[in-house]
Parts: structure tokens; C-alpha cells; sequence
């Protein structure tokens, strides 16, 4: 059964990547996982680092991996803003295990319980997210 | 002067016109890109900035309780951030940042408050040090075309000596981009977000987008508006760097722009002189050659 459609735009700090007609917006908000359909209520959420599905069609799915960013649903319209939306045939594995063992360091040197310690944490979180959006299809929450 | 002197002369400054010439066309070219980018973040930066207003509305009273919010008693500490490039050969851009910069921390200094300097580009970085000023961050290799991660990078380093109470306050200067030709000094204050013009309604760029207003009661929130300002806040200060740091490419470009057309016009000039110059020279020669001539005829009669 065909679904109603509605609008969604993805945008980032670099431009838009994303905007077009849409059945499903399926993400993650920092409270748990979420699927939207046409004629949500209005919703104002926080988005975890996760694979960002936009279901144009049952079989026709675009997939980014999304960092961290917020969701506005109003009007039959959604809109995604997140600081990174990579398409998941863009990624590159090496250079994102480089990025966690990064951060893994700066946890390590930051003084525990700063700001610095818990930008390195969310850091790893997003990277690791990234390679399991980048290796399976269906990523595991953290 | 003999004439292969001026020659050589000329041949040089023909070849400075080029490279110059090949600047500016290079700096037209990067300035259309930096300009076009200024255009895709106004969408996200007009979005965040209307999320943030509707969950401060939401969240009320709470907002107080936020670190990030919370004004320092004692302002003890002041962070400076100047943008600057990383290449030179732009007029005045760099070095009006640095004064502009530099003098407000004097002042600062002055009223007995210590400072902190965090610059980005080359040139910003090594004149602080050359100045004897100790830079907290150095951001360096990416003014020619910043990416979002390196706003971030920036404003994270900013927040979190904030939050952690090593900096009381948070000032950035860049140049603002208003027209190729014309680049202005802005200096804004950052945090504390109270002293930020941030949270103030209409900015001096209307967006245009519909803000869906008047259903707030209806808006579900996840998590409560409040955790999420705890991390939009942040964010408002990564976009805040983000379109300085745009907007200092563009006017780096728009500088270099037109610094390299007014050198390429001197250079023409130049050689509109030389030319003359030379030509003078070969005449002079000339002439004296046929007094020489006329002279040893002269003496043999």
C-alpha cells in the first residue's frame, strides 16, 4: 500500500543535501529511535549519530550518515539539520578508525568530567557510528 | 640608464604584471565560490537560529542552569580569536585584524584583565608570535577553504575553556564580507551568550523561511527543550565561527582581488614609463652617434 508522501529537507552547515518527497524519515533522537510518517505532530528533537533513511518508495532508500543535529517537524514538512550528512557510499572506513583512536587519546588526556572530555566522548561515538553505518546495513545503537 | 637596462627592466615588470594578473583571476574565481557558500550555510544558520528561540521560549526559566549560559561572576579572562589567512598579498585585511585585534586586548590589559589570544591563519599566527604573544589555539592550512569541521574544531576549543572556566569571555574579529571591493572589521562578542546579540529576535538577514509560530503548546520535544539547548547553544557558536570564518574568504579574496588589479594597473603604468624611458635613451644614443660621425668628418676638411 502506498504510503502518503510528505516533504523533507536535509540540511547542513555546507548546503543543502537532501529535499524531496518522501513515505518515511526513519533517524534517532538522543531519547531512542524514530520513524516519521506523513502528518506527524509537530516535533522538535535532538538527532544522535546514526543512518538517516529516506524512504522515497519501499525499495527506493536514500541513506546518509548523519552526526549530531535536531529534526523539525511542522506542517507536513520535515526538517533535518545536521552538522555532517555523508552519503553512506561515501565513507572511508581507515580515515574514520583514525578519527576514533583519536579521540580515544584525548579522552585519555583530557581532565575527567571537563567540556573537553565529553566533546572527545561524543566524538567516538559519531566516528563509530559512522563505520558501522559505513559496514552494515543496520547499525547498532551505542 | 642604457637602453638593455631599461630593457631588462621592462621584461620584469611585464612578467609581475602576469603573475599579478593571474592573482586577481584566481581571487575572482575563489570569491564567486567562497560567496556562494556564505549562500547555502544562510539556510541552516537561519534554521538553527529559529530552533534555539523556540526552545529557549519552551524551556523557560531553566535556562539559568545551563553552564553554557551562565555568566561569570568575575571577568577575569578574555579570549580573542582573530581570523586571519593564511597568504598575504591581500592590501590591508590581515593587518587591520591584527591592530583591530591587538588593541582591544591592550585594553583589556590595561583594566587589569589577562588575555587570550586564538587566531586562525598563518599570517594572524605568526605576527602574535613575532609580537610576543602567546597564542592558546593556532588554527593554521585551511583559509582558503574552511570546512565545517574546522569551525567546529575552533568553537568547541572556545566553549569548552568556558565552560571550564579558563575564559570569562569570548570575542571573535574577522573581516566581514559586505561587497568584493569593500571588507569591514567586525568584532562580536560570542559568549557570554546574555552579552551576544545571539538570542535577539530579527538579524540583520531575514532568511524569508515561514516560521511556524503560534503552536508551540502542541510541539512534542525529545529530550525536554532544555537538553536539547544544552547542545544547540554550542551549536550557535560553531555557526557563528563557521560564517566568520566564510566570511573572511570571501573578503581575503575580494582583498587579494583588488589588490592584485591595482598592481597590475601600477605595473602598466610602470611600463608606459619605461617604454618612454627607453625610447628617450635610443634617441640620445642616436643622436650622439651622428654628432660623433659629423664631428670626426669635421676634422678631417
Amino acid at each position: 500500500m502506498a504510503r502518503s508522501t510528505f516533504t523533507a529537507e536535509v540540511l547542513t552547515p555546507e548546503g543543502e543535501v537532501f529535499n524531496g518527497e518522501v513515505e518515511m524519515v526513519s533517524t534517532r533522537t538522543e531519547v531512542g529511535s524514530l520513524g516519521i510518517l506523513g502528518n506527524h505532530q509537530p516535533l522538535l528533537g535532538m538527532l544522535a549519530p546514526t543512518a538517516l533513511r529516506l524512504y522515497q518508495s519501499e525499495t527506493d532508500i536514500v541513506t546518509f550518515a548523519q552526526g549530531e543535529g535536531y529534526v523539525q517537524v511542522a506542517d507536513n514538512h520535515v526538517l533535518v539539520l545536521v552538522e555532517d550528512a555523508i552519503p553512506s557510499g561515501d565513507l572511508d572506513v581507515a580515515d574514520l578508525r583514525d578519527k576514533v583512536s583519536r579521540a580515544e587519546s584525548e579522552i585519555a588526556e583530557a581532565e575527567e568530567g571537563s567540556e573537553a572530555q565529553a566533546k572527545a566522548r561524543r566524538d567516538k561515538r559519531r566516528w563509530e557510528t559512522f563505520i558501522a553505518v559505513a559496514e552494515g546495513p543496520a547499525p547498532t545503537a551505542s | 640608464m642604457s637602453q638593455s637596462d631599461v630593457k631588462v627592466r621592462i621584461a620584469s615588470v611585464k612578467n609581475i604584471q602576469k603573475i599579478t594578473r593571474a592573482m586577481e583571476m584566481v581571487a575572482a574565481a575563489r570569491l564567486r565560490r567562497a560567496e556562494q557558500r556564505i549562500s547555502s550555510l544562510r539556510p541552516y544558520a537561519g534554521a538553527i537560529r529559529r530552533m534555539t528561540r523556540q526552545a529557549a521560549e519552551a524551556a523557560g526559566g531553566e535556562l539559568g542552569a545551563l553552564p553554557i549560559l551562565k555568566e561569570h561572576e568575575n571577568e577575569g579572562t578574555v579570549a580573542i580569536l582573530l581570523v586571519t589567512a593564511d597568504r598575504g598579498l591581500a592590501g590591508a585585511f590581515n593587518s587591520q585584524i591584527l591592530r583591530a585585534g591587538i588593541r582591544a586586548g591592550t585594553e583589556y590589559e590595561e583594566n587589569g584583565k589577562k588575555v587570550v589570544y586564538y587566531a586562525t591563519g598563518r599570517r594572524g599566527v605568526s605576527s602574535l608570535a613575532f609580537r610576543g604573544k602567546e597564542t592558546a589555539g593556532a588554527y593554521t592550512g585551511f583559509t582558503d577553504r574552511p570546512a565545517y569541521a574546522n569551525a567546529r574544531e575552533i568553537a568547541e576549543a572556545l566553549v569548552a575553556a568556558y565552560v571550564d572556566e579558563k575564559v570569562d569571555r569570548v570575542e571573535i574579529f574577522y573581516n566581514g564580507y559586505v561587497s568584493p571591493l569593500v571588507q569591514e572589521v567586525r568584532r562580536e562578542t560570542l559568549l557570554p551568550l546574555q552579552q551576544a546579540t545571539i538570542l535577539e529576535g530579527n538579524d540583520e538577514e531575514n532568511d524569508g523561511a515561514d516560521e511556524p509560530t503560534g503552536h508551540h503548546a502542541l510541539v512534542e520535544y525529545e529530550p525536554d527543550p532544555a537538553d536539547i539547548l544544552k547542545r544547540l547553544v554550542p551549536d550557535y557558536v560553531e555557526i557563528s565561527v563557521f560564517r566568520a570564518l566564510l566570511e573572511s574568504t570571501a573578503s581575503e579574496h575580494g582583498a587579494r582581488m583588488t589588490a592584485m588589479r591595482n598592481a597590475s594597473e601600477n605595473a602598466g603604468e610602470v611600463i608606459t614609463d619605461l617604454t618612454l624611458e627607453m625610447n628617450r635613451v635610443r634617441q640620445a644614443e642616436i643622436t650622439q652617434e651622428i654628432m660623433e660621425v659629423v664631428a670626426g668628418a669635421e676634422a678631417l676638411v
